[in-house]
């Protein structure tokens, strides 16, 4: 589903370039989860975006669902997102003067596949009955990224990628919230590449990887 | 009686609600309505006064309404014939104690020229106020009988109008006629007073039957010398007509012998026609019709084009029967063109006729209240 | 088959999921507006307020032109010449008679008069015969197929007043006007009929009968051939060789009269439009920044960049239509409401006739909105360009926005100077109108551009000052530059709108009070006299001792440099040609008053106008030929639109034998019944009540008429401002509303309200003293202009700018009111939802 060949990317600092990936390289297979850990600042972020098309490796290829970045333009990758990815912040990123029931569809409208059976059906998954009229600032934050998580699901991605999903929330939400979360993407099919720095949270998932000057390493996994 | 209601109607339509309607009340609105009201404030057409000339050539402003009215049958070198019609109307808006004069003036002009050439019919229709000179009745200078509105004239060559000389226009086509006649004044009714109903509504009336005729048309640049025989009406009053009378229909033919024959046909409400007529000699003796003299019926209706734009159409009979038992006489006339009719302000149809029976002729038709 | 429709299908299946995905994105982005109708509405109201006043001003001047087209018509008839008489002393009607009955029928009689009512309200009056007018073309309908004709034509006659006038004058249906000369106009009906505009209809034998006059002011000529010119020319030389066949030029004429008015309403109205742009700036501005995040998040849901500008292009194009749609119609309501002080404004300089039904024209349409779309396109090109150039990376992370303001208010400070530069240099090769009223915009848009720049110095100036210890003082200096990027639109729209009231108000007060010295100093008379049956010889031949002096005037109307100019002839003697004001003159000035034959004064119209100076040689037409004079001096001549010439009355006399009377002064003694035997004198030698006004009451009814031409100057301002009242209001709810989260913050660490008050509402305060301040010397510059430059160029006028404080000091306490007011309201506003926001204070930081 996705594989990193040796990406470097470099990032121009006040005190000298500072080189966050240094010839990585990384395998997730279809239908796989992986965890990524790191310190804060390791880069984990830089390498998530750089998944999502929303930065380019300054050397090196990945290739994603099949297609090499190499060969990726600018509408390819608007393209990819829309129809094959989905992204899940820790700042949810929902739509503010949208409904919740229209915030967990937008994607999934955007990419033609709504499918209405299996969107009540993440809504009673993600306990949202009750909350679909609302504004996502009537909703706690554990709410707010379950609207999250199904506009990442609805549209059934291939790779869902989730930077710090529960960073924002406590304890016990975000539990619920990483259960849920890793259930649904079983039951889709989809593969999962999360950023966290929690060690318990990387447990939910099937494989834990570590980036530490600038190389992947595979911890653990099943 | 001819040419009495475009008047009538002209002051209605213009006075929307004018204080003389006021005292109309049966079919208010009518055009008729200021014929029908009362004369009050004017002087009243009554039997017994005499007619003189040539003052009564002049206008009468103490009275309502008068007028001086003119139609030709004329034809050209080839024979085509044509039809002159040319009336100049006077009303008073408003009684006054005395005649005033310029701006303040009480009385009101207003003409009609019309022509019929072989090719159509052809009408111009002026107004003016009177007062200011614009239009009007008078004296010319050298003392001659002039009728004018703008330069529409009417100009004898003495202080009457016959002979006489007229000069107007209509949309373009000049018309200059002069004519002269041999038969004295014809003075209608009684002495020229002619009873218009049977409450005693009537006017003075005189005519002057036989006019011949030459003169010239001017149309599109071309002259075309014209000659022929017309009649020249004068009338005026103050309350010539009865409040059930809705229209009528008037005749002045003129006969291949030499006789000449007035007739109209008052249409009443709920009543007979009133008729009345004048029957002329050649020589010029002239004897009043008196119901049971007279007998005028429609023979034929035809379809009369009111508004050329609209293609509005009208019914209005087109050929009569007029008969006189005492002489054993009986004529049918034929309008020579069913487009006869003036849109004007106030519409009527007016137009030459031809007589055929106890002897032929020619002569002029004029139907209003249709 | 099949596999030649395949491609064409699922092209058309991708063009229509393109489009959906469009709409979607659409929907979400106008999903702001529903969630925030407060924006929406002052959105909307600076694009409806702006086009309203433009397109008010647009459908007047329209309006206006339309009517000038129709200068070519008298009262729904052809008017293609006049008969005039050449010493301008009316028609007789046996001449206008003689010419019906040689067959000019197309020839039509008119009398128009100004009459002044009891109450010294000044009416025109136009009368004509209804049975002579000529059809018209177009509906054929004659003179009598409107109105009442015999109520108009036989006593007691009526007077039509189109309603306006109607209530200008407070006459109701059915009463009588009362006139200055004792005289009663006949009963009103209120209805007007085509082309009277703002005037009174009188039948004319009516209007001479109760008027007491004879004489026809001009006839009207309604179609001429070529030939018929010819031959008319021929039959009046013959009937009267003072009458003179005169091409009606009226609506050339009143076309290039007009155009220095229509120009400078025109500039007002961009000056409003640009007003409101301002909010629309704003509000646009506060609209993307609160969508920023949205914008980033469809980003990285898929949306392309190009699919995302397409959505933010329909969505202007959406609200242009809404603006256009509601400015137009406020507009039209608008316009309805200013047309009777333009019409007032026209009719009072130029003699133009304005009718009352306004027309929406196409063009107006189609020119509003793309106005509107201009004005979106301007505000929203700039933030959408930044964001476009972003990458959505850095998109989240933007720098604070009291940086980036600091860099705006540097980049809109060289931007001004730019404009002051480019305003200066267009200065000096003025020499049009439109020129001019550039080099105003350029200015009043520099004075804006330069006004955050001078806030933020006067606010970091204060904070330098200021000890450590005031630290309140200090933090509201500071909080005052974070407001100053969401403020500075609101503040720039209200020096705009400052420095035009203070600039206009100005230009008037100039105006005003040198139009009313002028007048005092040439109304020198006590009693003026205009009569065509008064026999002056009779009445100075042995006036009595109730006068003192007298001052008889001739004079007369020619073609000069293609257009009407006045002559007349003064008597050289009288105290006050003696004292004629001259704006300047020549050596040989003096000559004049010595009677020299070969001088000449003339007005500053000409002078600025035509482009003549002193010293320069004028050939003025004399029965046939030309005579030359020098000019020797040019003199003020405030409200005329025409060239005018003075020479000695015996000068006048003698060159044309056509120059009829230009009315009588006559100076009273002290007695105390002077007047009265005045009068009395006045009527022995054929005077008419009503042909004498008294100075007061002319001194009165000049200022009246000044007062009302420049009404709608008054109200376009006043409009212009509430303007910017509301792009004030607008600004400070968005930035209270930005700010809860801080002002919550605030709160929790114990600031209290009055504290809040001060940290808030000093540097508002600062801020809106700052505008006021930098308004008075802009609003000077721009009095300056318009008098010392556009006026002279628009009507040939000058006059000396005379400063007051006064209207600043009233737009001082107007501009506190308003701020006030606003800054109330969005107080309110905090208080009411500062609660729920310290709830979230608590949940989380995003």
């Amino acid at each position: 589903m996705l594989r990193l060949n040796q990406v470097v990317k470099q990032f121009a600092q006040p005190d000298g370039d500072v080189t966050v990936l240094n010839g990585a390289n990384f395998h997730l297979p279809v239908g796989r989860s992986a965890a990524l850990l790191g310190e804060s600042g390791s880069g984990k972020s830089t390498l998530l975006h750089l998944i999502a098309g929303l930065d380019t490796p300054d050397s090196g290829d990945l290739t994603i669902d099949g297609r090499s970045s190499l060969t990726l333009h600018t509408n390819d990758w608007n393209r990819l997102r829309r129809d094959r990815l989905s992204l899940i912040f820790q700042q949810y990123h929902l739509v503010p003067t949208l409904t919740v029931l229209d915030n967990l569809q937008l994607q999934a409208r955007l990419s033609h596949r709504l499918d209405t059976a299996f969107r009540d059906h993440l809504i009673d998954r993600l306990g949202l009955d009750g909350l679909t009229r609302r504004l996502p600032h009537q909703l706690s934050g554990g709410q707010q990224q379950r609207v999250a998580i199904a506009r990442a699901l609805l549209h059934r991605p291939a790779l869902v990628l989730a930077d710090e999903p529960t960073g924002n929330l406590d304890e016990d939400t975000s539990e619920r919230v990483m259960g849920v979360l890793v259930d649904l993407v079983r039951e889709t099919g989809s593969s999962l590449l999360m950023v966290t720095h929690s060690a318990h949270m990387a447990g939910f998932l099937d494989e834990q990887w570590r980036l530490q000057h600038g190389q992947l390493r595979r911890l653990s996994g099943a | 009686m001819r040419g009495s209601l475009p008047i009538v109607a002209w002051l209605s339509a213009v006075a929307l609600v004018s204080p003389v309607l006021a005292e109309s009340d049966s079919d208010a609105g009518s055009a008729l309505d200021i014929m029908r009201a009362s004369g009050e404030g004017y002087r009243t057409a009554l039997p017994g006064q005499p007619i003189g000339f040539p003052q009564d050539h002049l206008a009468h402003p103490d009275y309502r309404i008068e007028w001086w009215y003119l139609t030709a049958n004329l034809i050209d070198t080839e024979g085509q014939p044509y039809g002159v019609h040319w009336t100049l109307f006077r009303t008073a808006l408003r009684p006054v104690d005395s005649v005033v004069g310029w701006w303040r003036s009480n009385q009101m002009w207003m003409a009609h020229s019309a022509v019929h050439t072989p090719t159509g019919h052809h009408y111009e229709e002026r107004f003016a106020r009177g007062g200011i000179g614009q239009a009007g009745v008078g004296l010319a200078e050298a003392g001659q009988f002039n009728a004018w509105l703008d330069d529409w004239q009417l100009l004898g060559t003495s202080d009457a109008p016959v002979p006489g000389h007229l000069s107007t226009t209509v949309n373009g086509l000049a018309i200059e006629l002069d004519w002269q006649a041999d038969q004295p004044w014809v003075l209608h009714g009684d002495n020229g007073f002619s009873q218009k109903s049977g409450q005693g509504q009537g006017s003075y009336y005189y005519s002057q039957p036989r006019l011949q005729i030459t003169g010239e048309l001017t149309i599109d640049g071309t002259a075309v010398p014209v000659s022929g025989e017309g009649w020249l009406d004068r009338e005026w009053s103050s309350q010539p007509l009865a409040r059930d009378q809705q229209g009528w229909d008037w005749f002045s033919l003129q006969f291949d012998d030499g006789t000449s024959l007035m007739a109209f046909h008052l249409r009443q409400k709920d009543a007979e026609p009133y008729v009345r007529g004048t029957w002329i000699d050649a020589d010029g003796q002239s004897r009043s019709l008196n119901e049971g003299d007279l007998v005028i019926e429609p023979l034929e209706w035809g379809e009369v084009v009111v508004d050329p734009g609209e293609g509005t159409r009208k019914s209005l009979p087109l050929r009569w029967r007029i008969e006189l038992p005492s002489q054993n006489a009986r004529w049918t006339v034929r309008a020579r063109q069913a487009d006869s009719w003036l849109a004007t302000l106030v519409p009527y149809w007016e137009g030459p006729v031809r007589v055929e029976g106890s002897s032929g002729g020619v002569g002029y038709l004029e139907m209003t209240g249709y | 088959m099949a596999p030649a429709t395949w491609p064409v299908t699922s092209a058309v299946r991708r063009v229509k999921a393109g489009f959906a995905r469009l709409l979607r994105v659409l929907l979400t982005l106008l999903s702001h507006y529903r969630r925030h109708p407060l924006q929406t509405m002052f959105l909307l109201t600076g694009l409806v307020t702006g086009v309203a006043l433009w397109s008010a001003v647009q459908v007047i001047n329209a309006h206006a032109r339309a009517s000038y087209a129709e200068a070519d018509q008298v009262l729904g008839a052809q008017a293609s010449h006049w008969v005039r008489a050449r010493q301008g002393q009316g028609i007789s009607v046996d001449d206008y008679v003689q010419l019906r009955r040689q067959g000019w029928r197309s020839v039509y009689p008119i009398l128009e008069q100004r009459l002044t009512t009891a109450e010294q309200g000044v009416i025109s009056l136009i009368a004509t015969d209804l049975l002579v007018l000529p059809a018209d073309a177009a509906t054929g309908d004659s003179g009598l197929a409107e109105g009442g004709w015999l109520q108009l034509a036989t006593p007691p006659f009526e007077v039509w007043l189109p309603e306006t006038l109607a209530q200008q004058l407070g006459v109701e249906s059915g009463e009588r006007l009362q006139l200055s000369s004792g005289r009663e106009l006949p009963p009103a009906r209120l209805f007007s009929r085509e082309q009277q505009g703002l005037r009174a209809f009188m039948d004319i034998g009516a209007a001479l009968t109760v008027l007491d006059q004879s004489r026809l002011s001009y006839l009207v000529v309604a179609e001429l051939t070529v030939e018929d010119e010819a031959r008319l020319n021929a039959d009046l030389a013959e009937l009267n060789p003072d009458l003179a066949l005169v091409a009606n030029q009226q609506r050339l004429d009143l076309n290039e009269l007009t155009q220095s008015l229509h120009t400078q309403l025109s500039a007002m109205s961009l000056l409003s439009f640009a007003v409101g742009l301002f909010i629309v700036f704003n509000a646009v501005r506060f609209a993307l920044t609160s969508r920023r995040h949205t914008l980033t998040t469809l980003r990285e849901l898929g949306v392309s960049q190009r699919l995302l500008l397409a959505a933010i292009a329909l969505e202007t194009l959406v609200m242009s239509l809404v603006g256009t749609a509601g400015g137009l119609a406020l507009g039209y309501g608008l316009s309805l409401l200013l047309l009777p002080s333009v019409a007032a404004t026209l009719q009072n300089l130029y003699g133009a006739v304005l009718d009352h039904n306004l027309l929406l024209q196409p063009q107006t349409l189609i020119q509003a909105w793309l106005l509107t779309l201009a004005g979106l396109l301007l505000a929203l090109a700039w933030p959408l360009w930044r964001l476009a150039r972003q990458s959505i990376q850095s998109q989240r992370d933007e720098p604070a926005d009291w940086q980036q303001d600091a860099r705006a208010r540097r980049r809109l400070l060289g931007f001004s100077m730019i404009l002051a530069v480019l305003a200066v240099l267009l200065y000096f090769r003025l020499n049009s109108i439109v020129m001019g009223f550039t080099v105003l915009a350029l200015i009043l848009f520099a004075g804006a551009g330069l006004l955050p720049w001078s806030v933020a110095l006067v606010l970091q100036g204060i904070q330098r000052v200021l000890p450590a210890s005031a630290w309140r003082l200090n933090w509201a200096c500071g909080d005052g530059l974070a407001q100053l990027g969401t403020l500075r639109t609101a503040l720039m729209a209200l020096l705009l709108a400052l420095t035009a009231n203070f600039g206009v108000d100005s230009l008037v007060d100039s105006f005003r009070t040198s139009l009313s010295d002028w007048l005092q100093q040439r109304l020198a008379a006590d009693l003026f006299v205009q009569s065509d049956t008064l026999d002056i010889d009779a009445l100075l031949a042995e006036p009595g001792d109730w006068l003192v002096e007298s001052h008889r005037r001739n004079g007369l109307t020619v073609r000069w440099q293609d257009r009407p100019t006045q002559i007349r002839g003064l008597n050289t003697e009288t105290s006050d040609t003696r004292a004629l004001p001259l704006a300047a003159e020549s050596d040989r000035a003096s000559d004049w008053f010595d009677g020299a034959p070969d001088v000449i004064f003339a007005n500053e119209q000409a002078r600025y106008l035509a482009g003549i100076e002193l010293g320069d040689r004028v050939q003025l037409p004399v029965e046939g030929q030309t005579v030359s004079f020098e000019v020797v001096g040019f003199y003020h001549d405030y409200g005329n639109p025409t060239y005018q010439f003075y020479l000695p009355h015996e000068r006048v006399e003698a060159l044309w034998s056509t120059a009829g009377e230009q009315g009588l002064g006559l100076w009273l003694s002290d007695d105390a019944d002077a007047l009265a035997r005045a009068e009395a004198a006045l009527t022995r030698a054929g005077a008419r009540p009503g042909d004498w006004t008294r100075r007061d009451d002319v001194l009165a009814i000049s200022l009246r008429v000044f007062d009302r031409t420049f009404a709608m100057t008054a109200a376009i301002n006043a409009l212009t401002f509430t303007v910017a009242g509301i792009a004030l209001l607008a600004s400070l709810l968005a930035i209270h509303q930005q700010r809860l989260p801080s002002y919550a913050h605030w709160r929790s660490m114990g600031v209290s309200g009055p504290e809040w008050l001060l940290i808030v509402g000093l540097p508002l305060g600062i801020g809106l003293l700052v505008t006021w301040l930098l308004s008075i010397p802009l609003g000077t510059l721009l009095a300056g202009l318009l008098i010392y430059d556009l006026n002279v160029l628009s009507f040939g006028w000058t006059m000396p700018l005379i400063w007051r404080f006064e209207p600043a000091l009233t737009l001082f306490w107007l501009t506190l009111a308003v701020a006030g007011f606003t800054f109330a309201i969005s107080a309110l506003q905090v208080r009411l939802r500062l609660p729920q926001a310290l709830k979230h204070l608590g949940e989380d930081a995003a």
